[in-house]
């Protein structure tokens, strides 16, 4: 065993009531490669974020090369040799490659200027590194805001390597990367691990895992629940790790009847845009249909395309009629409604009353010769008892109303409007048991009554507890359709974790099915 | 490196506009000069070109200088609504007690302390919209009416006289053939120069940029955001130094025009609203160029009504300018 180089121990992490974090103890070794592995929410961020002095923990404590320590910000975590390359970039796109790769950590002439030909002689040295797989366009004054995201990843990375840190975390580094880029990025690795550097490599990628990892620890509820060496591992036993052995729930999916001589009500035809990498589907009439996966790999651009709120390239039919949606308004008029995720900046006025939230988008039709603010008020009643909102009264800010009321708030103005196909973005997010329950109610009603949803949650408990048939997201493409003997939480993660042994399987079990 | 000898103009330019962001306020500039140069009827005598010097450079010395500091806050990604009033107070202080020739110590002191005082209410602005992480727009606007309700306390009507001795110094003052303002100008430039190509100007154009990349990259970005403000402080008590040789006397609300023009003349200059892109050189093209479009203005004798519509249009313009373009460049 190597030394031990920094070591967590029972970190504990909250943002309000959420505990990202409940017990982070990792341990990183010097000349060795640390997988850390969990799917949503686990808490990989938050613990990565708190080493490198981002994030402050609540409770336990780090042991760096033998001392206890408690980095405040970034600058004292950078000094001590601890740095990260991160999923949402550090860079500064306004400035140039080699501004930002020597950004804090510039060279000097002797006077004291700023010596930019050293520094851009340097980042093309540097830029060697990864040779032949970008563009001429990234060179070391081109301006980041200028480069695509593979090319501002691999400045992420030239970042981070050139302050010859010790310790080395890399967040998702991979994500927008090719292969070839990556087999680049994983030499560089392998390099640093020789040199006795400790690495964190924090990845969705099974397979790339088990290319560099020597060792895995996996996150579960922002608990480590395991510590295996990869060598003696499986994707298998990774992959049961992070779901648990309390997977085995009861599912009760909502509607049942499969045998189909329903109507398509939604067909896309290799969509594309900036991030989703051709998608094709189709959903039938009172159909629920999951859209699973990590966060952030097109779920929810998925969504907002089929809104006409993204623009894309490919073809896109709603109930039988070609369609291209130029803005929301286009959308609503061919009855269908997307319930954003965020609420308090997409879906709700905070400071206005409950009854002008609920008819924001349906006012038109109570406009003619005047407001018939009467009926207007009853229908939005009507509403609220149909989804036992708990208010003081109509007139009351939504401000007033807990997360999970506000939430219905959103979906009841839809609901006014009678949506035949509902696009639902995460719409459970922060929401409290009590109200899930009651929205999976809601959703079962409408269902029956003839609506047909997509559902994407970033929790795969709730998507498999709700629907028949869930369509996992990675990297931009709907990685396996499953549905029926296929939908098992084990097939979820590992779809989700982009596991291609056996997504190609469940891809074809699944048209069989279809 | 080899480099070609031959001057690329086309090169040139796009290094001006990337690079500096200051192509179209360069070409404003001459043009804005040679309209006024036109209307002017005397230009060509003998001396009289020197003479539009030193009396244009006086006058706007005192925009420039607010407007350089504006441009450096803005860089920084914040925004100060309070430099006019420092500039009241400065110009308040100074007509009350620079009275005579004959104390020299005392007329000294009290410029440092206006000094001083720019620094401290720049200090206050920066505390608040840095470190406190307030709205810079609703925190400036209000430390501005504190500031002039100073300027107001101490000064309630004009008055007040500086002696002849010292402003005719400001006024009239040609060193090494040019005007002492605009040497105060290449001063300042070169000053500012000095700290934008060291570690203080690559942290300001990343804290503009995108403060919390720079944040996580570990710049201070609380420090430097507050190192603006009290920059921006600096400039305007020097601004009020200025103002007040310039007109003799004070007056309350002396530096309330500034404001506006300084947000104009920096916009002008090509410096971004939403922060980390410019330059300051153009910030000083920028207050050139109101100068000379008041001049235009004057020398057009319009009456006050056309003059002020004027004025306000060119402010809206500058500020909307930047926007319309994007929207135009999107809606292709």
């Amino acid at each position: 065993m190597k030394l031990i180089c920094l070591k967590t121990e029972h970190i504990k992490k909250r943002f309000g009531g959420v505990h990202a974090l409940r017990d982070g103890s990792i341990e990183i070794r010097s000349g060795k490669v640390l997988a850390l592995v969990g799917s949503n929410g686990s808490g990989k961020s938050t613990l990565t974020k708190i080493i490198t002095g981002v994030l402050s923990p609540d409770d336990g404590q780090i042991t760096y090369k033998g001392n206890q320590v408690q980095y405040s910000n970034p600058m004292a975590a950078q000094k001590a040799g601890i740095m990260a390359v991160y999923q949402e970039l550090s860079l500064v796109p306004s400035l140039t490659v080699a501004q930002n790769i020597w950004l804090a950590n510039e060279s000097f002439k002797k006077s004291g200027f700023v010596d930019d030909q050293d520094m851009i002689e340097k980042t093309q040295e540097l830029l060697k590194l990864f040779e032949g797989t970008f563009q001429s366009s990234l060179h070391p004054e081109a301006y980041v805001r200028s480069l695509p995201p593979d090319e501002r990843q691999i400045v992420e990375i030239l970042k981070a390597i050139n302050r010859d840190p010790d310790v080395l975390i890399l967040d998702e580094a991979t994500a927008s990367l090719d292969s070839e880029q990556v087999k680049r990025l994983f030499n560089l690795v392998r390099k640093l691990r020789d040199e006795g550097k400790g690495l964190v490599f924090v990845s969705h990628r099974m397979d790339e895992i088990f290319q560099i990892a020597d060792q895995a620890v996996v996150l579960r509820n922002g608990k480590t629940v395991g510590n295996v060496l990869i060598a003696e591992s499986s994707e298998r036993e990774i992959v049961y790790m992070m779901v648990g052995s309390e997977a085995e729930i009861v599912r009760e999916p909502l509607y049942h009847n499969r045998q189909d001589q329903r109507d398509l009500v939604l067909v896309t035809e290799n969509i594309k845009n900036e991030k989703l990498a051709g998608v094709s589907f189709s959903v039938k009439q009172s159909e629920l249909v999951g859209i699973g996966g990590l966060r952030g790999q097109g779920q929810s651009t998925l969504l907002h395309t089929l809104f006409g709120n993204d623009a894309y390239e490919g073809h896109i039919s709603i109930f039988g009629k070609s369609i291209d949606f130029k803005h929301p308004k286009d959308a609503m008029q061919e009855n269908v409604a997307l319930i954003p995720g965020d609420r308090a900046s997409e879906g709700l006025l905070l400071l206005r009353s409950i009854l002008e939230n609920l008819h924001l988008p349906n006012w038109k039709s109570y406009g003619r010769p005047l407001l018939k603010i009467k009926k207007a008020r009853n229908d939005a009643m009507k509403v609220s008892n149909q989804l036992n909102l708990v208010m003081a009264s109509l007139d009351s800010p939504v401000s007033s109303l807990s997360g999970g009321n506000a939430q219905k708030v959103v979906i009841g103005k839809w609901l006014l409007r009678n949506p035949k196909l509902l696009l639902l973005d995460d719409p459970t997010k922060g929401v409290d048991v009590g109200t899930k329950s009651e929205f999976y109610r809601l959703l079962n009603q409408l269902i029956e009554s003839g609506t047909t949803i997509l559902f994407y949650s970033s929790d795969d408990q709730e998507l498999l507890g709700l629907c028949p048939r869930i369509m996992v997201m990675h990297d931009g493409k709907i990685e396996a359709d499953l549905a029926g003997n296929m939908l098992t939480e084990a097939n979820l993660v590992a779809a989700s974790m982009g596991a291609s042994s056996n997504s190609q399987n469940l891809k074809e079990v699944n048209h069989a099915q279809v | 490196m080899p480099k070609s000898k031959k001057f690329n103009f086309s090169r040139w330019w796009t290094k001006l506009n990337v690079k500096y962001s200051i192509g179209l306020s360069l070409i404003l500039v001459v043009v804005t000069t040679v309209i006024y140069f036109v209307i002017q009827p005397n230009i060509l005598r003998p001396g009289q070109l020197n003479r539009l010097l030193t009396s244009n450079f006086r006058t706007w010395l005192p925009v420039i200088l607010v407007t350089i500091g504006q441009a450096i806050v803005l860089l920084g990604g914040g925004l100060d609504l309070s430099n006019g009033a420092i500039v009241s107070v400065g110009n308040v202080i100074l007509a009350l007690t620079v009275v005579s020739p004959d104390e020299p110590g005392k007329n000294l002191l009290m410029i440092l302390a206006v000094i001083g005082f720019g620094l401290f209410a720049g200090f206050v602005n920066g505390f608040f919209a840095a470190y406190l992480g307030l709205q810079p727009v609703i925190i400036t606007f209000a430390t501005s009416f504190v500031y002039s309700g100073f300027a107001l306390l101490l000064l309630p009507t004009p008055g007040g006289a500086i002696p002849r001795e010292y402003t005719s110094i400001y006024r009239n003052t040609n060193l090494i053939g040019f005007p002492i303002t605009l040497i105060v100008i290449a001063l300042v430039l070169l000053i500012w120069t000095f700290f934008r190509n060291r570690r203080y100007g690559r942290f300001l154009y990343a804290v503009g940029g995108d403060p919390s990349a720079a944040y996580t990259t570990g710049v201070p970005v609380t420090w430097m955001k507050i190192s603006t403000y009290i920059i921006s402080g600096l400039l305007a008590s020097l601004a009020a130094i200025a103002y007040s040789l310039l007109t003799g006397s004070g007056l309350s609300s002396s530096g309330d025009d500034m404001t506006l023009a300084s947000i104009t003349g920096a916009v002008l200059g090509g410096i971004s609203m939403s922060g980390g892109a410019g330059s300051v050189v153009g910030s000083v093209f920028g207050g050139i160029i109101l100068g000379n479009i008041r001049n235009i203005i004057s020398a057009l004798r319009l009456n006050s009504w056309w003059r002020t519509l004027v004025n306000a249009l060119v402010i809206v313009i500058a500020l909307a300018g930047p926007g319309l373009f994007n929207l135009i460049r999107r809606k292709k």
